[in-house]
């Protein structure tokens, strides 16, 4: 069995980490019939422990969890069809299981749901919330404050954040005793530093170590760092060696440092002017090469670049410009948030991209789409997401 | 330079030569102010840009949150795990608990009493 599965928590006291916001959901769904909201929506990274949460707060209470996702539901009449006899009642399956149990409506990835393109779907969940015959819970990766006003109004909106590198080494701590593990502190340590918050990840990680994976194969926890993540490190940090560092691992993300260095700069509320024009000359030298290495190929820049980018970043922090959370433009792959695109995506990925020795950026722009493509059958939901994002690949 | 030591999602005051600050301060994305209680800072991260501002007039803040297990005070800039961590979180585990080999039955322990005591 899948330890992800055999570990699953079976009760709210299971579940480490995110106390704040188990507790809020678990007050909802406790006492959901006082409440004004008529829903809740849970939203967070994957592998947290949302929908860990739901069942184990549900097991505890006595709830039958009903869970749909978002592709059950795109019209009002897929929903109500499916819940025909539910609300306003109880499951078929609770009276099979023995116990008469109370439902509890679970709709996953709700974050999939655009009520411009489906019809209804998000509706009719708002409507089935409204009627309060059973508690509603939803949960989403990412919630659009715009897609998703109506919703964001009528549910109470509950955050889940990523866990702490030693909140997942409890997590691991539980399943090296129960299996009798041999494995060394240090292993789990390395393991907890680059599952980046993801339970699930980190229990993946673990059983690929036991199976005999060597964990200095899993990518340094440094690299591929998701753009958001990489400039909140580099605004905290105030060692200029370890801007480099974090620069050398994340190449990719060059250009937007720089771009989000301009703006923080530009609009800095205590650096002084002097130190401003000083910056701007190093970030409008900085843009020069890099339009050299794009449109001539001028790829001897290239050595200058992360000493003069981590210069540029170690001194803007400290004459006072401020991060504020922006970030240029969206990177596809952050925000993919259908967990069975994500499921193919990352099996793809662990069964390609070390064997093909090629960066990370050159697999997700050119290769993934077109292995996506030569097998689409074998992976269907992520060659949809494809065809959307990159328009279709031949 | 003077320390004080907050907690995230707890208010606290900045001294009152500082109030020229105030402008800046509020802006900064992840940090409130809530009148007659003062300001809140959400995470590390709102922190350090604070202390960005904060620190010319010779004040730093410095970020603790408490471990969920023992109540002991974590200081997220001395943690081993600081360059890997998100630092989103408001409580965490301290490492001697976190590195005590029956740590997940004494968190679940924890809990227990916590949702006992609460009703569970």
């Amino acid at each position: 069995m899948n330890w992800t599965e055999k570990y699953r928590a079976r009760s709210i006291v299971e579940i480490v980490g995110n106390e704040e916001a188990k507790e809020k959901l678990y007050r909802y769904i406790h006492s959901w019939k006082e409440h004004d909201k008529s829903g809740v929506l849970i939203y967070g990274p994957a592998g947290v422990g949302k929908t860990a949460s739901v069942y184990a707060i549900a097991n505890d209470m006595g709830y039958h969890v009903i869970e749909l996702n978002a592709s059950d539901f795109r019209s009002a009449e897929q929903v109500y069809k499916k819940l025909e006899g539910v609300v306003g009642g109880y499951t078929l399956d609770s009276f099979l299981g023995g116990r008469r149990m109370r439902p509890l409506l679970f709709f996953d990835e709700v974050d999939g749901m655009d009520p411009r393109e489906d019809t209804g779907g998000l509706k009719a969940l708002i409507d089935i919330a409204s009627r309060r015959y059973t508690p509603v819970v939803a949960a989403a990766n990412f919630i659009d404050p715009v897609k998703h006003k109506e919703l964001i109004q009528s549910f109470e909106v509950i955050e889940f954040k990523s866990l702490t590198p030693r909140q997942i080494l409890v997590i691991l701590n539980r399943i090296v005793l129960r299996e009798g593990l041999d494995i060394d502190r240090d292993v789990l340590v390395k393991i907890a530093e680059r599952s980046r918050g993801d339970a699930r990840l980190a229990i993946n990680l673990l059983y690929s170590v036991h199976m005999g994976s060597d964990i200095e194969a899993i990518s340094n926890p440094l690299e591929n760092l998701p753009i958001d993540i990489l400039l909140r490190r580099l605004s905290a940090q105030s060692d200029i060696s370890e801007i480099r560092r974090l620069l050398e691992s994340n190449p990719q993300h060059w250009k937007d440092v720089l771009y989000v260095y301009f703006d923080s700069i530009v609009r800095s509320p205590v650096m002084r002017d002097d130190r401003r024009e000083r910056l701007m000359k190093y970030v409008s030298l900085l843009d020069l090469m890099l339009g050299s290495i794009e449109s001539r190929g001028a790829y001897f820049y290239m050595k200058y670049i992360p000493h003069i980018l981590s210069w540029i970043v170690y001194q803007a922090n400290r004459w006072g410009a401020i991060y504020d959370g922006r970030i240029p433009e969206y990177r596809f792959y952050m925000f993919i948030s259908n967990r069975k695109v994500r499921e193919e995506m990352e099996e793809v990925f662990n069964d390609l991209q070390g064997n093909l020795h090629e960066s990370i950026r050159k697999f997700f722009v050119y290769s993934l789409p077109t292995f996506v493509s030569l097998n689409r059958n074998k992976y269907p939901s992520l060659h949809r997401w494809v065809e959307r994002v990159f328009g279709g690949v031949t | 330079m003077d320390v004080m030591r907050i907690k995230y999602g707890e208010p606290f005051r900045i001294p009152r030569r500082l109030g020229d600050l105030f402008r800046d301060v509020v802006r900064i994305d992840g940090v409130e102010y809530v009148r007659g209680k003062g300001f809140i800072v959400r995470d590390y991260y709102a922190m350090v840009n604070l202390n960005k501002i904060l620190m010319r007039m010779g004040l730093t803040l410095a970020p603790t949150v408490n471990c969920v297990m023992c109540g002991a005070s974590i200081e997220c800039d001395k943690c081993e795990y600081t360059d890997v961590c998100r630092k989103e979180v408001t409580l965490c585990i301290c490492g001697n608990c976190a590195y005590s080999p029956n740590s997940f039955e004494r968190y679940r322990d924890v809990a227990k009493s916590i949702y006992l005591n609460r009703r569970l």
